[in-house]
């Protein structure tokens, strides 16, 4: 992976010690489990195959645990690379791309107006049926930002674009997002 | 140096601080976007909004959390194995020993009872 200068890496001190110990990598895979989940669901739009490719990228991460340098990457890209190969694998396999829509999210539910809640439960559904809709590189640029917190150095390590072409991508993305949700 | 941010990098900077939790307001503002690219602000807190970072399942976990401690374990073996070729030969000599001596034991044993009824039998 080229490497991405800048980010400073919050989890290097625990994969140094994953890397002497394997059982300390639970510190690493309990940290990660519910954000690779998201972007494995959020892209295959079903919980099987997200558990699935998680699964897939937790083993492969650990197997390759020893081989992790560091090079300028974060070791959360490194990570999230290794998803993002096991989502294409999958998406390959597949053929197409999602069974399902994103529909199958739980909303969370904050106490208040119970009809307030409906609208915001049923705008939220808009807003994701219309990121199912994106192409898949822009859906991609989307869910690693918004759901996974990475910056745009780190998103063009996992998908292996520079990080102004990721910029670019997260512009157009969004600006396909407010012409479907014009539409509606 | 880059006198001048293009639009995706203010767009991006902006984007950082709504998922900083800045109002979208208040990071169009720090950002300087201009009016076109403001609306677009609106629509990064909607997709904040709209996909939250999903837990998975704690059976999922559980079994996930399995397979990896099994892993770790057959490699934490394999490793051992490979920093201690010698003791690895040694081992599985004396295992070798022990099961050479085991069967020929049996087979003795095995020879001594059926001896008298060979006897018993001319």
């Amino acid at each position: 992976m080229g490497a991405v200068m800048g980010d400073p890496d919050p989890d290097l001190v625990d994969v140094r010690a994953a890397q002497v110990d394997h059982s300390a990598f639970g510190t690493l895979y309990r940290r990660y489990l519910d954000r690779v989940y998201g972007y494995c669901f959020y892209l295959l739009g079903d919980h099987h195959d997200a558990e699935d490719a998680t699964e897939r990228t937790f083993l492969a991460a650990l197997a390759a645990i020893d081989r992790y340098r560091d090079q300028g990457s974060t070791f959360r890209a490194w990570l999230f690379r290794i998803a993002h190969n096991q989502l294409a694998n999958a998406l390959r396999a597949r053929s197409r791309q999602r069974t399902a829509p994103l529909d199958a999210v739980m909303e969370p539910m904050a106490p208040g107006d119970p009809a307030a809640e409906l609208v915001q439960a049923e705008e939220a559904r808009t807003v994701r049926r219309a990121v199912a809709l994106l192409a898949e590189d822009r859906r991609q640029v989307i869910v690693l930002r918004f759901v996974d917190g990475l910056s745009a150095r780190e998103i063009g390590a996992v998908i292996g674009r520079s990080e102004g072409a990721v910029r670019v991508l997260q512009h157009r993305a969004l600006r396909d997002l407010a012409a479907l949700l014009a539409r509606r | 140096m880059n006198p001048t941010p293009s639009v995706a990098e203010r767009l991006d900077h902006a984007i950082g601080q709504v998922l900083g939790g800045a109002s979208p307001a208040v990071a169009s503002a720090s950002a300087g976007l201009d009016l076109t690219t403001r609306p677009l602000i609106e629509v990064a807190e909607a997709v904040r909004g709209a996909l939250p970072v999903l837990p998975a399942s704690p059976g999922f976990e559980g079994r996930l959390d399995a397979r990896l401690t099994g892993a770790v374990a057959s490699r934490d073996a394999l490793a051992w194995a490979l920093r201690h070729p010698g003791r690895l030969i040694v081992t599985g000599a004396v295992g070798s020993a022990v099961g050479v001596g085991v069967t020929a034991y049996a087979v003795w044993r095995s020879s001594r009872r059926s001896a008298p009824h060979r006897f018993l039998g001319r």
